[in-house]
C-alpha cells in the first residue's frame, strides 16, 4: 500500500507541475447522440500523444499554448479535423457522421486507417462495433455478441449449442460480464443456445482476456464490457426483425430533445406457440418452451457536467415438461434482471467522476408433481453494487484512474422443498450466505517517453462472508454432532487480495510496437457445475471458511504490427497463467446434498495452467473485411481428490483453434459474410469398459477427459441485401454520381429501411459431435453382443431468413 | 437430475445421430466382486472382471469374463469360512459352507487372486420392517407396489428395497433392485409416509424381460415378495455411487461417477460386500374394484 500511496504523490506532483492547457470534449454520433467510445483524439502536430474517449464519449487532451488541429477518427465514421485556439480550458462536443453516410456513392472509404491497435497501450484486448458484429453470419439469424467473440484467438467456444465461453483457458465462470456495469451470472437462453444479449439493444462490446485494467476485477479470466445504447436523443425511431425462431423490436426516441431519451428493446421466441397444436395430441401435452427479454434504458443530460442514466434488464425462459407416460408435470423457470443508475459528473476538463449503483438478480427454479408428491429446488443469487471512480487527466502523460468498488451478495445455493400429500419432507431450513466485497484501486496509463507506454495498477480487495450462517459440524462418519450459529452481520472469514497489474508498450515505429503485461486477479465467488456444459443448474458459491478465493497470475507479452498503413493489423501473443483453489463438486455429489449439511461441503479444490500463443490478422477497411485468427494452447488442472490425483486436460484443452471471419460488401445494398472455424475436438470421459453386477451391465469409465472427440470444424454464410439502400443507390444512379446527397434530415429518416438476411449455419453439413454415447446390442451370454458408440450431432444445416426494419 | 435425462431424450431424438468408431486409451480389466451374507445363509459372491468394450474381448466367448480359483473367506473374528465355487467348472459363483449370518455380527470377505488381496467389512444390523403393502393402479392393470413406512427415530439407517414376482409363468429369477433401491434417513428420520418403486431389472439375459414394454409396472395377476433390507452406510453409498454410474450412462449433463468400491482401490477392483437384514412380505395384485 505505501508504494501505491508513493506514487500517487509522485503523480499528484507531476500534476501540479503540469504547464499546458488542457482540452476536453465529448464525442457523439450526428445523427442519433450516442456518444462514440474509443474514438481516437490528437492534434495534428503531435500524432504520438492521442487520446482516446472513454465509456461516456468524454476526453481530455492536453496541448501547449497556440493553435492546433484537431483530429477525431473513428472506425466507420469520417475523420474529422477541427482547428482550436488554445488559450484557455475549452470544452468541445464533436458531431461525427458515419461514413458513407453523406454520399450514396460506392462506399469508397475515406477514413483514414488507424494505428490504434500498435499505439495504445492495451495488449489482448478486442473492440467490437455492433455494426461490425450484425454483418457476421448468425445462427438462425440471431445476431449474438457471445458467439462473435468465440471467434477471436484466445476465446474458445464450448461447441453447439453453448454461449460459455473459455478464455485463455479460464472457466466460463471467470468471466466477468458487465451489462451497462452491471454483472450478469447466467448470460444464456435456452440451455446455451442464445445469449441474453439482444443485439438491438448493443451500442458496442470491449472484451479483455489479459493485461486487465485495475479498474476491473473479481474474475479471473476475462472483462467483457458491454455498453447498451443512450437512446436516440434527436427523433423517434424503431427498428426489430422478425426472424425464424423470434422476434423483436426496439424503441428510442428523445423525451426532451437533445437533453432526455429512452429505449426500450423487447424479444420473445414464438416456438412454444408453433410447436403448441402438434403436442396437443402426444403424451408431452403441456410441454413448452420459450424465453423473452427486454432492455431499458433512460439518459438525462442534467446540463453540460452532469448526466444521469437508468438501464435495465429483465429476461426468463420457461420449460415446461409434461409427461403422461411419466406422470411427470415439470416447470423450470430461470432468469435474470440487472439494474444500473449512473451520475456522470465532470468537475473540469481534468477530473471526471462517475458514481454507480448496479444491482444483478439471477435465479432458478425447478418444480416437480408426480401424483400427490411435489418436489422444488432453487438456487440464485443477488448482488447490489456501489461504485465511485474517478478519471483524472493531469497532463498529456498520465491518465489516472481511481475508485473504490463495493458489493454485497446473497447467494443462494440449492435448496430443496418436498412434500408428499400432507407429509412436509424435512429438507432443512432455506440456505443463503452473505458477503461483501470491497475493491479500492489507482491506475495510471503513463508515456514516459513518446515511445514508451506503462500502465502501473493497484487493485486491493477485501471480502468477508457474513451471517446469519450456521456451520454443522460433523464426525468422521459424516453425522451432524454440532451447529455453530453467526449472528446476522457477523463476520464468518475474511480474505484479503492484494492485485499488481502492469504493463508496457514500447512502439518500435507506428506500425510495430511491443507489448507486455501482467496481472494477478483474485475471484471470491465461484461456478461449480455438475455437468460439462454450462447450464442453468450450475450454482454460485461464494468463499466461506472452506472455500478459498481462486487467485490468478497472467504473464502476456506480444507484438503487434501494422502493415499496408494500417490496412492490415497483425497481432502475436504468447500467454501462461496459473490458477489456484478452483472449484468442483466432489465425484458424485448431487445439489440437494446441501440439506443438512453447508453447501461448500461438496466441493474438491485444485489447480490449473494455461499456456499458449495467438495469431491475429484483421483488415477492418474497404469492401472486403474480416480476421483470421489462431490459438495454439494447453489448458491442465489438477485436483487431489479427482482423477486419483493426477493431472487431467481440461474439457477444452485444445491444441488449435482457428477462425476465419469475412464480410464482404461489393454494393452499398449487398453484403456477404462467411465465418470458419476449426477446433480440435472437446476431452470427455467416456467409459472404456464394462462390467457385470447384479445380471445387468454398467461403464467403467476412464480417467477424466482422456478421451478426445473428433475435431470441430464449420462454416456458416450469409447473405444481406437493404431494399432502401438499392432504392436510395438506383436513385443516386440516376441523379448524377457526382452530385452529393446530404444526409436525410429526421423528417425523411422516417421511411422505412429493410432488408432481408439469408443465413446459412453450417453450410457443408458437418456432424460435430454434441456428444457420444454406447449403444448395446444383443445378449452377452449369448454370443451376439455388441457395442456400437453413436454421436450426437445438434446442428446439421441450417438456413434461415430474417427480415429486419427500421423506420 | 432427471430432467436433464429428459432433456438429453429430446436432443437424441432432435438432433442428429450416426455411428462412430471411437479410439479408447488403453484399458486394465478390474476384478469385479459381488458379495453378501444373510441371516440364517452362508456367505456368497460373484467374481469376474471387467472388460474393455473394443478390443480385447472376445464377445463371442463371453464367460471369459468368469473368474475361476479365487481364493475368497469370510471370517466373524472367530470362525473363518472358505468360499467354493458352485459350479466348479464355471467359476464365478462362490459359496461358504459352516458360517452362517447373524443379526448384530460383523464380517469380513477376503478375495485373493492373481496375486493380490482384497478386503471388505459389513455387518448384519437389525430388522427394520414395513408397516404395510398396497397396490395403486397407473393404468387398468398396471400399476406400482407401495408401502406405508414409520422409520425408525435416530439418524443413521440405510435401507435397500428388491422385488421378486413369484408368478408361476414369468416369474423372477431373483429379487431385483430398480436403480435408486438405496435410500437413506437423511430426510425422512422418525416419519411415517409412503413410498414406492419402479420393477426391478432382471439379469441380463432375460429375454422376457428386456422385451415386457411395461417393464418398470406390475401387472394384475402377479404375486410380488418384497425384500426390504436395513444396510450399513459403506453399503449404502456403494450402491448409491453404482446406481449414479448407472444412470450417468455417456449423459453430458451429468460428469462420470466413480463407484465407491468397498474393497478400497477402485482402480484395480470394484466390489461390495453387504450384509442385508431383511424383512419378506408378498402381495397379491387383483384387478382394479
Amino acid at each position: 500500500m505505501r508504494i501505491s500511496c508513493l506514487f500517487f504523490l509522485v503523480i499528484v506532483c507531476r500534476y501540479i507541475s503540469s504547464q499546458n492547457i488542457s482540452v476536453s470534449g465529448k464525442v457523439f454520433d450526428k445523427k442519433n447522440g450516442e456518444v462514440l467510445v474509443g474514438a481516437t483524439v490528437y492534434s495534428k502536430a503531435r500524432p504520438s500523444q492521442a487520446v482516446f474517449t472513454n465509456n461516456y464519449g468524454l476526453f481530455s487532451i492536453n496541448l501547449p499554448v497556440g493553435s492546433h488541429t484537431l483530429v477525431i477518427q473513428y472506425i466507420g465514421y469520417a475523420k474529422k479535423e477541427i482547428p482550436v485556439e488554445v488559450t484557455k480550458q475549452i470544452h468541445l462536443n464533436i458531431e461525427m457522421t458515419e461514413e458513407g453516410g453523406t454520399t450514396l456513392n460506392e462506399v469508397e472509404v475515406v477514413g483514414e486507417k488507424n494505428d490504434e491497435n500498435v499505439t495504445q497501450n492495451r495488449m489482448s484486448t478486442v473492440k467490437l462495433e455492433m455494426h461490425e458484429v450484425k454483418k457476421i453470419p448468425a445462427f438462425l439469424g440471431e445476431v449474438d455478441i457471445l458467439k462473435t467473440i468465440q471467434l477471436l484467438p484466445g476465446v474458445k467456444n464450448a461447441g453447439d449449442g453453448n454461449t460459455g465461453f473459455y478464455v485463455r483457458g479460464g472457466g466460463p465462470d471467470q468471466n466477468l460480464i458487465l451489462l451497462d456495469d452491471a454483472p450478469v451470472y447466467n448470460a444464456s437462453h435456452l440451455m446455451g443456445f442464445f445469449s441474453v444479449f439482444n443485439g438491438d439493444a448493443i451500442k458496442n462490446v470491449n472484451l479483455i482476456k489479459g493485461g486487465m485494467p485495475a479498474e476491473y476485477g473479481g474474475r479471473l479470466a476475462s472483462v467483457l464490457d458491454i455498453t447498451t445504447k443512450d437512446g436516440n436523443n434527436r427523433y423517434w425511431e424503431a427498428e426489430g426483425g422478425i426472424g425464424v425462431i423470434a422476434s423483436r423490436i426496439t424503441v428510442q426516441g428523445p423525451l426532451k430533445k437533445e437533453k432526455s431519451s429512452i429505449i426500450l428493446s423487447g424479444r420473445r421466441t414464438y416456438v412454444d406457440v408453433i410447436a403448441k397444436p402438434w403436442l396437443e395430441k402426444t403424451d408431452f401435452k403441456g410441454t413448452s418452451y420459450f424465453f423473452y427479454d427486454m432492455n431499458l434504458k433512460w439518459n438525462y443530460i442534467l446540463n453540460e457536467k452532469n448526466k444521469i442514466y437508468l438501464s435495465g434488464y429483465y429476461g426468463k425462459d420457461v420449460f415446461q415438461f409434461n409427461s403422461v407416460e411419466d406422470f411427470i408435470d415439470t416447470r423450470i423457470p430461470w432468469g435474470n434482471a440487472t439494474l444500473s443508475a449512473r451520475w456522470n459528473h465532470i468537475f473540469n476538463s481534468k477530473l471526471f467522476s462517475n458514481l454507480t449503483f448496479a444491482f444483478s438478480d439471477y435465479n432458478f427454479k425447478f418444480e416437480a408433481f408426480q401424483d400427490d408428491f411435489e418436489g422444488k429446488f432453487f438456487s440464485g443469487i443477488r448482488d447490489f453494487g456501489l461504485k465511485y471512480d474517478l478519471y483524472i487527466y493531469p497532463n498529456s502523460r498520465h491518465n489516472i484512474r481511481a475508485g473504490i468498488h463495493h458489493y454485497y451478495h446473497i447467494f443462494t445455493p440449492t435448496n430443496v422443498s418436498a412434500k408428499q400429500g400432507e407429509t412436509v419432507f424435512d429438507l432443512g431450513k432455506v440456505v443463503k450466505l452473505y458477503s461483501h466485497e470491497s475493491s479500492v484501486y489507482i491506475s495510471d496509463d503513463w508515456t514516459l517517453r513518446s515511445n514508451l507506454k506503462l500502465n502501473l495498477g493497484f487493485r486491493y480487495n477485501h471480502f468477508f462472508h457474513v451471517g446469519p450462517f450456521t456451520r454443522y459440524l460433523k464426525n468422521f462418519q459424516g453425522k451432524i454432532t454440532d451447529t455453530l450459529n453467526y449472528r446476522s452481520g457477523r463476520v464468518v472469514s475474511g480474505y484479503p487480495g492484494p492485485e499488481p497489474r502492469a504493463s508496457m508498450t514500447y512502439i518500435v515505429s507506428p506500425s510495430l510496437s511491443f507489448k507486455a503485461s501482467y496481472t494477478r486477479n483474485y475471484q471470491f465467488i465461484h461456478l461449480a457445475t455438475l455437468s460439462s456444459v454450462s447450464l442453468p443448474t450450475d450454482v454460485w458459491m461464494p468463499c466461506t471458511e472452506v472455500i478459498k478465493p481462486q487467485i490468478g497470475n497472467q504473464y502476456a507479452a506480444g507484438i503487434f504490427k501494422n502493415f499496408k498503413d494500417n490496412l492490415f493489423e497483425t497481432s502475436v501473443e504468447v500467454y501462461y497463467k496459473d490458477m489456484k483453489n478452483q472449484i468442483e463438486y466432489k465425484e458424485g455429489a448431487e445439489p440437494s446434498d446441501n440439506v443438512y449439511d453447508n453447501p461448500d461441503n461438496a466441493f474438491t479444490f485444485g489447480k490449473g495452467w494455461a499456456y499458449g500463443a495467438e495469431f491475429f490478422i484483421r483488415k477492418s477497411k474497404g469492401k472486403l473485411t474480416g480476421w483470421i485468427g489462431y490459438t495454439l494452447s494447453w489448458t491442465l488442472r489438477q485436483f487431489d481428490e479427482i482423477n486419483y490425483g493426477l493431472v487431467f486436460p481440461a474439457k477444452y484443452d485444445r491444441r488449435h483453434d482457428a477462425s476465419l471471419v469475412l464480410t464482404y460488401e461489393p454494393l452499398p445494398f449487398w453484403n456477404f459474410g462467411i465465418v470458419w472455424v476449426y477446433a480440435t475436438g472437446n476431452r470427455g470421459t467416456l467409459p472404456n469398459g464394462f462390467f457385470l453386477f447384479e445380471g445387468s451391465m454398467s461403464n467403467d469409465y476412464g480417467l477424466r477427459n482422456s478421451y478426445q472427440f473428433v475435431p470441430y470444424h464449420r462454416m456458416d454464410i450469409s447473405a444481406t441485401f437493404s431494399f432502401s439502400k438499392h432504392k436510395e443507390w438506383k436513385k443516386s444512379k440516376i441523379i448524377s454520381a457526382d452530385i452529393e446527397i446530404t444526409t436525410a434530415s429526421p423528417e425523411n429518416k422516417r421511411k422505412l429501411n429493410h432488408s432481408l438476411t439469408l443465413s446459412v449455419f453450417n453450410v457443408y453439413n458437418r456432424y460435430n459431435p454434441y456428444f457420444i454415447y454406447f449403444s448395446r446390442q444383443g445378449d452377452l451370454l449369448k454370443g451376439d453382443f455388441k457395442v456400437v458408440a453413436k454421436q450426437v450431432t445438434l446442428f446439421p444445416i441450417l438456413p434461415s431468413l430474417t427480415w429486419n426494419f427500421k423506420f | 437430475m432427471r430432467i436433464w435425462s429428459i432433456i438429453l431424450i429430446l436432443l437424441m431424438s432432435a438432433g442428429c445421430r450416426k455411428e462412430v468408431k471411437v479410439k479408447l486409451p488403453e484399458y486394465k480389466s478390474k476384478l469385479i466382486i459381488e458379495a453378501w451374507i444373510e441371516p440364517g445363509e452362508p456367505a456368497q459372491a460373484l467374481i469376474s472382471t471387467s472388460a474393455p468394450y473394443f478390443g480385447g474381448f472376445d464377445y463371442s466367448n463371453p464367460t471369459a469374463i468368469f473368474v475361476k480359483g479365487a481364493f475368497v473367506t469370510v471370517s466373524d473374528g472367530t470362525t473363518t469360512d472358505t468360499l467354493k465355487e458352485v459350479i466348479p467348472n464355471q467359476g464365478f459363483y462362490y459359496k461358504g459352507d459352516n458360517l452362517t449370518g447373524q443379526i448384530g455380527k460383523q464380517y469380513v470377505l477376503t478375495v485373493r487372486h492373481g496375486g493380490k488381496e482384497y478386503t471388505a467389512h459389513t455387518s448384519i444390523r437389525n430388522k427394520v420392517p414395513l408397516d404395510s403393502l398396497f397396490f395403486k393402479w397407473e393404468f387398468d392393470s398396471l400399476g406400482f407396489i407401495w408401502q406405508h413406512f414409520k422409520e425408525p427415530a435416530g439418524l443413521g439407517n440405510y435401507y435397500r428395497w428388491q422385488s421378486k414376482r413369484l408368478n408361476v409363468k414369468y416369474g423372477d429369477q431373483f429379487f431385483a433392485g430398480p436403480i435408486f433401491s438405496v435410500f437413506d434417513d437423511k430426510f425422512i428420520d422418525g416419519k411415517e409416509f409412503n413410498f414406492s418403486y419402479d420393477r426391478g431389472p432382471q439379469p441380463y439375459n432375460v429375454q422376457a424381460w428386456r422385451d415386457d414394454p411395461n417393464r418398470n409396472l406390475y401387472r394384475v395377476g402377479d404375486t410380488v415378495a418384497v425384500k426390504f433390507s436395513h444396510i450399513g452406510q459403506d453399503e449404502y453409498e456403494f450402491w448409491y455411487t453404482y446406481y449414479q454410474n448407472k444412470v450417468s450412462n455417456t449423459n453430458p449433463f451429468s460428469a462420470p461417477v466413480n463407484i465407491k468400491s468397498m474393497f478400497g482401490n477402485n482402480q484395480e477392483v470394484i466390489g461390495c460386500f453387504v450384509g442385508y437384514s431383511y424383512v419378506l412380505d408378498t402381495i397379491i395384485i387383483k384387478n382394479k374394484p
